[in-house]
C-alpha cells in the first residue's frame, strides 16, 4: 500500500501553520495600533481665528465641509515634538485628499516657532494661541492633544499623546470622514 | 448595663459605609527603578498591564533653565526649582484586547515624608502664586501647560507628560501613594523612597572617555 499521508498532512500543516501566523499578526497588529478614541456627543468644534508664523489668519470656519485635524502643542513639550515628523508624513498624503491640518501653539511668539522648525521642518500651518484662550475653549488638559473635526465642523475623533500620524489604519479612519 | 444592639450594628454599618469609598485596594503592580535613558536621571516607575507612571528626576538646574526661558524671574524659577520637580509620564498602556480606562486625581494622592503625610502642590496651587506675584501671562501659560494635568481621563494608549512638584527640598527622600480609577474602579499603589534631586551641576562629559 502507498503512503499518501504526506498528500495530505502537509496541505493540512501548511494551512493551519498560515491561518495561526494570520492571527497572530492581526493581534500584533491591533495592540500596535494608534487609536483615535470617538469624542462623545461629537460637540460642534469652537471656533477660532488665529494667525500662523506668518502673520496670515486662519478661521476654522474657512475650512468648513473639510474634514481638520487641529492638534494643541509648545515647543518645549518633548511627546509634542516626537509626532510632529510623523504629522508632516501624513500630511503629505492626507492634502491630497483634501485634508487640512491645524497645529495650534500654546503660549508661544513667532520667533520662537520658527526657530524650531529649523529641526522640525513641516509644511501645514503653525498657528499661536498666544493668550491660549482657543485652547481654552476646547476640552484640552494637557499637550499634546489632536481632536478631528468632520465636515461638518464637529470634533469626532480625539487623541491625547503622541499618535504616529502617519500609520496606515489611523489615516484610514479619518479618511472614511469623507464618505 | 444595656446595649442597644441594634443601634450599634447601624451605627457600624452606617461607619463601614463612609469609610468603604474612601477605600483603595492596592493594584496588582510592580516598581522599577534606573536610569531613564534620555533624561540620564533616576527614575521610579509603577506599572501594571494597564497603567504606568514614571517618575524621573529633573535637576533644579534644568528647571531653573527651563523657567527662567518662559520669563520667570530668577528668584520665581528658584521657587520652583527647589520644590522637587519631577518630569511624570503618565499613560495609559491597556491594549485594544484588554482595554482599560483610567481616571486620575492628584489632589487625592499623597506624599508620605518623615511621618508627615503631605498632598503634592497642583498646578491650580501653583497658579495663584503666580497671579498674585503679577507674572507675566506667557510664562503663566507655560507653566500652566508644563504641569501634568490635575485630573485627566486616559482611554487606551493615551498618555501625557508634564511635571509634578512634591513641595520638598532637594535630595529629600519621600513615598509616593497613588490612587486612579480603572474602568471606574478605584484601585492605589505606591512607590517608596523616591528622591527629589540634589541641587548639583552636572560635571561635564569627557567627550574622549
Amino acid at each position: 500500500m502507498r503512503n499518501y499521508s504526506r498528500f495530505v498532512v502537509f496541505p493540512i500543516t501548511f494551512v493551519m501553520t498560515f491561518f495561526i501566523t494570520l492571527m497572530f499578526a492581526t493581534v500584533v497588529y491591533a495592540e500596535k495600533s494608534q487609536p483615535l478614541h470617538p469624542v462623545t456627543g461629537t460637540p460642534m468644534a469652537p471656533d477660532f481665528s488665529l494667525n500662523d508664523i506668518d502673520g496670515k489668519p486662519h478661521a476654522l470656519q474657512d475650512y468648513r465641509g473639510m474634514v481638520v485635524i487641529i492638534n494643541f502643542w509648545a515647543t518645549w513639550c518633548p511627546p509634542c515634538r516626537y509626532e510632529l515628523p510623523s504629522m508632516e508624513r501624513a500630511y503629505q498624503r492626507l492634502k491630497k485628499q483634501g485634508i487640512e491640518m491645524l497645529a495650534i501653539n500654546v503660549g508661544e511668539d513667532a520667533d520662537t516657532i520658527f526657530t524650531f522648525t529649523v529641526d522640525y521642518p513641516v509644511t501645514f500651518p503653525l498657528l499661536m494661541d498666544l493668550d491660549s484662550k482657543v485652547i481654552k475653549d476646547y476640552p484640552v488638559v494637557g499637550l499634546p492633544t489632536t481632536y478631528v473635526v468632520d465636515s461638518k465642523g464637529r470634533l469626532v475623533y480625539r487623541a491625547i499623546g503622541t499618535r504616529e500620524w502617519d500609520d496606515a489604519a489611523l489615516m484610514q479612519k479619518i479618511l472614511d470622514l469623507k464618505k | 448595663m444595656c446595649f442597644d444592639y441594634k443601634a450599634v450594628t447601624g451605627l457600624i454599618f452606617i461607619g463601614i459605609g463612609f469609610l468603604l469609598p474612601a477605600y483603595a485596594p492596592p493594584a496588582k503592580g510592580e516598581v522599577i527603578t534606573g536610569t531613564d535613558e534620555e533624561a540620564q536621571l533616576p527614575f521610579w516607575e509603577w506599572r501594571n498591564d494597564v497603567m504606568s507612571v514614571r517618575l524621573v528626576q529633573r535637576l533644579p538646574d534644568q528647571t531653573r533653565a527651563f523657567f527662567t526661558a518662559r520669563g520667570f524671574t530668577k528668584s520665581q524659577a528658584e521657587v520652583i526649582a527647589q520644590g522637587c520637580i519631577f518630569q511624570t509620564v503618565y499613560k495609559n498602556i491597556a491594549t485594544p484586547s484588554k482595554p482599560g480606562v483610567i481616571e486620575y486625581d492628584l489632589t487625592q494622592w499623597k506624599v508620605l515624608y518623615q511621618g508627615d503625610v503631605r498632598a503634592l502642590k497642583v498646578k491650580e496651587a501653583w497658579q495663584q502664586e503666580w497671579e498674585k506675584a503679577k507674572v507675566p501671562q506667557p510664562a503663566q501659560i507655560a507653566f500652566f501647560w508644563a504641569l501634568i494635568p490635575t485630573q485627566q481621563r486616559f482611554e487606551p494608549q493615551d498618555y501625557n507628560w508634564g511635571m509634578t512638584s512634591y513641595n520638598l527640598v532637594p535630595g529629600e527622600k519621600f513615598d509616593l501613594e497613588m490612587v486612579w480609577r480603572q474602568d471606574g474602579v478605584k484601585q492605589s499603589g505606591a512607590i517608596r523612597g523616591i528622591e527629589c534631586a540634589p541641587d548639583v551641576e552636572l560635571e561635564p562629559r569627557n567627550p574622549f572617555g
